[in-house]
């Protein structure tokens, strides 16, 4: 997904690192970012993180590659890869997580999704189990307990 | 009914035998009609206004891209499709709307490949193709939304609307400007460090700590900042070629 990134048509911005952005900067496309943006980043595609990046911004996306660094709050629909490079400085929420051997994460972690949640048994409204009564094995002890012994 | 519009540069000598091949295949074609010759001592935009009155449907403008440049923004606003014979040096905007050069580009005219295409408005000016910024100090303000700042090194800001920037072909027809901005880093003894950054925009507003030319590549022709840069989706009808680049 992320092993090249030259500019094609699907990569809609590229932000250089002679730029900086200030404001909120929301895309429907591929977003690659090498250089400084300060606000909120949304995409309903992919962003990249070069290493030398820095972001002050809350980020929104469908998938996300991090190598550079993050100052607020990480909200990824999919997958988030963070990188060796990589550094996030606030809460993430992901679908997928990857993080690489040195990277750097403060914050608050949540994975997967609500539906993933599975549910938690009622024990209280359940009748308690009368173990020896209930158990044929032990039905049939008693009758031979019973049973009066023959006389020879 | 066709309208032709000659550039100036036509009446020179060299130009008469392709003029000649020209005429003779709209005539085979049966699309030949009334020729007008540019020059400085005419007013274009009275000279069209009252064509278009009378009924013109079809101006065809022959000539290269400045030409196109300078009746684009005169023609912009009436409702008329816009058809171009490329003759001369300068085509690139022939080149991308795939229309081969002279004689050849009459058989796309008759064939009316008509698309709708975008234009760029700079400051109630219009143009096809791209303009360009070059300096320090920068500020873009894009959609209102956020602000490109560009303080160091020398950039160049092209913002194109029909073009082949940088091997990226900008589409007319997305109803997007689209924004190249190259960062050069002059070194010493060392090769000088380019970087590029993309973006796609509907309205830009340039401003600059100081006043900043902005070059229009349509028509060489130079404004000022601060000024408002804006997309006008579908604006143009114009005759296209099959090999077109969009």
């Amino acid at each position: 997904m992320f092993k090249e990134t030259p500019i094609t048509n699907e990569t809609e911005t590229v932000i250089g690192p002679s730029v900086k952005v200030e404001g909120d900067f929301v895309t429907e496309g591929n977003v690659i970012v090498e250089g400084m943006i300060c606000g909120t980043i949304k995409t309903s595609r992919n962003l990249k993180v070069g290493p030398k990046s820095k972001i002050f911004a809350n980020v929104f996306a469908e998938n996300a590659l991090i190598s550079g660094e993050i100052q607020g709050n990480v909200k990824v629909n999919d997958r988030l890869e963070i990188t060796s490079t990589g550094k996030i400085f606030g809460d993430i929420k992901v679908g997928t997580l990857i993080v690489a051997a040195g990277s750097i994460l403060t914050g608050k972690c949540q994975m997967g999704t609500a539906k993933e949640k599975s549910l938690k048994p009622d024990f209280s409204k359940q009748g308690k189990i009368d173990l020896k009564s209930e158990l044929p094995a032990n039905k049939e002890l008693e009758k031979i307990e019973n049973k009066p012994l023959k006389k020879k | 009914m066709y309208y032709y519009l000659y550039d100036s540069k036509l009446n020179d000598k060299k130009y008469n035998n392709i003029i000649a091949q020209i005429e003779t295949r709209l005539t085979d074609l049966g699309i030949n009609g009334k020729i007008n010759r540019l020059s400085f001592l005419k007013n274009i935009n009275q000279i069209l206004t009252e064509e278009v009155k009378r009924g013109v449907k079809t101006i065809i403008i022959v000539g290269d891209d400045k030409t196109v440049g300078q009746v684009i923004n005169l023609i912009a606003d009436f409702n008329i499709t816009v058809g171009i014979i490329p003759i001369g040096p300068d085509n690139n905007i022939a080149k991308l709307l795939g229309l081969p050069m002279e004689a050849a580009a009459c058989d796309i005219l008759a064939s009316r490949i008509i698309k709708k295409i975008d234009l760029g408005r700079i400051n109630n000016y219009y143009f096809l193709t791209s303009l360009e910024i070059g300096g320090r100090n920068i500020t873009l303000d894009c959609d209102k939304n956020y602000l490109i700042n560009l303080v160091d090194g020398n950039n160049i800001i092209n913002i194109s609307n029909l073009n082949n920037c940088y091997n990226i072909i900008s589409s007319p027809i997305d109803g997007k400007l689209d924004v190249f901005i190259e960062n050069v880093q002059k070194k010493i003894f060392r090769k000088n460090k380019s970087t590029l950054s993309y973006f796609k925009n509907n309205t830009i507003y340039v401003t600059g700590d100081k006043t900043i030319p902005i070059f229009l590549s349509d028509e060489r022709k130079i404004i000022k900042t601060p000024a408002n840069i804006t997309i006008v989706p579908k604006k143009l009808k114009l005759i296209v070629g099959k090999k077109r680049y969009f």
